[in-house]
């Protein structure tokens, strides 16, 4: 009866893996930005990742050109190796509703060991007014 | 008995390898900016060039300026492919017109439809179909004051296995009037393939 129900467990553990090994975890950090409030946040969805990627938020701000916003944000390696990844600043308009998401790709981002590089968005439409940027790890992108 | 035991495992291996031929091809959606499977110009190459193109033009100082803070007519001439592959230009300078007519700050007009657009007006002038005060009249299109163009090179170079390719998007905006360039602009991408030893 010992047996089986360890049986049981060793199965159920089995499948568990199967299960997580099928799904990739893309939850990276997300920087959100509210350009007519000034309000921004910035959440680290997964500590794994954060901590895999070594990427941290440094600063960031935001400005008009030619009617559209635009945010700079810029990211520092925290580790000394060199790190790959990919980010995407998506816009969303007065709603909460995103404009145009087939026209914001994810880019692909080299940082060297304990540097800094800021990337620039501009909105794709006079609508947005907030902007949230997503990077996640190149490794998990395919 | 020793031959069925060495029989055995042989049938079995070339029943897998055969079923492996037979197979239909694993087909699965991917995401759009998906990593690289090789070092040609790939469709998230592309997404990004454009898009990174058309920021640079929506947020460029001069362009406005140039016609007293109007939305200004352009037009677009399809970039030249100066590369060794096959590379659809005209659907890169589509997806580019797209995101910039979206953004509500352009204003286009398309050379490559205007035999269409006389077909258009000359059948509503002769056919008798088309109340003649409504018929559209040629002579009263928007003149574009400033075209796109720009051009796709390539560096490749190759030592033993490794193959590193280098990709050069770049743009320019050309005042019509003045012959100015208003706007220029570059993406650079580069990519490297290492083949296997076996």
């Amino acid at each position: 009866m010992k047996i089986g129900i360890q049986g049981l467990f060793s199965a159920a553990l089995a499948l568990s893996l199967v299960a997580l090994t099928g799904c990739v975890d893309t939850a990276g950090t997300t920087v959100n930005v509210d350009h007519v409030d000034g309000v921004s946040e910035v959440l680290e969805d997964s500590v794994r990742l954060r901590r895999q990627m070594g990427v941290e938020v440094n600063s960031l701000n935001y400005d008009t050109v030619n009617g559209m916003k635009r945010v700079h944000i810029t990211l520092a390696n925290k580790k000394h190796k060199r790190i790959k990844l990919h980010y995407r600043i998506s816009w969303f308009n007065e709603n909460g509703m995103e404009v145009d998401p087939d026209t914001k790709p994810y880019r692909s981002l080299i940082i060297e060991g304990k540097d800094k590089v800021t990337v620039t968005g501009v909105a794709n439409s006079l609508q947005a007014v907030r902007s949230k940027l997503r990077v996640r790890a190149a490794k998990e992108a395919m | 008995m020793k031959k069925s035991i060495i029989a055995f495992p042989a049938l079995a291996l070339t029943a897998v390898f055969l079923t492996g031929c037979a197979s239909m091809p694993t087909v699965s959606e991917t995401p759009l900016d998906r990593n690289p499977i090789t070092s040609k110009m790939e469709a998230q190459d592309v997404r990004r060039t454009v898009e990174k193109m058309a920021e640079s033009l929506i947020s460029a100082p001069g362009v406005k300026e140039m016609t007293g803070g109007k939305r200004p007519v352009l037009d677009i001439e399809p970039l030249q492919n100066r590369t060794m592959q096959h590379i659809d230009m005209v659907s890169v300078t589509d997806s580019l017109r797209m995101q910039l007519l979206r953004s509500g700050l352009f204003r286009f007009v398309d050379k490559s439809t205007a035999g269409t657009d006389i077909e258009f007006m000359d059948a509503q002038a002769n056919l008798g179909l088309t109340d003649s005060k409504k018929a559209v009249r040629a002579g009263q299109q928007s003149a574009a004051q400033m075209y796109l163009t720009g051009a796709l090179t390539e560096i490749k170079n190759t030592v033993g296995r490794t193959t590193d390719q280098y990709y050069k998007f770049s743009m320019i905006l050309k005042d019509l009037r003045t012959g100015e360039l208003v706007w220029a602009d570059e993406q650079e991408i580069r990519k490297q393939s290492v083949k296997s030893r076996f």
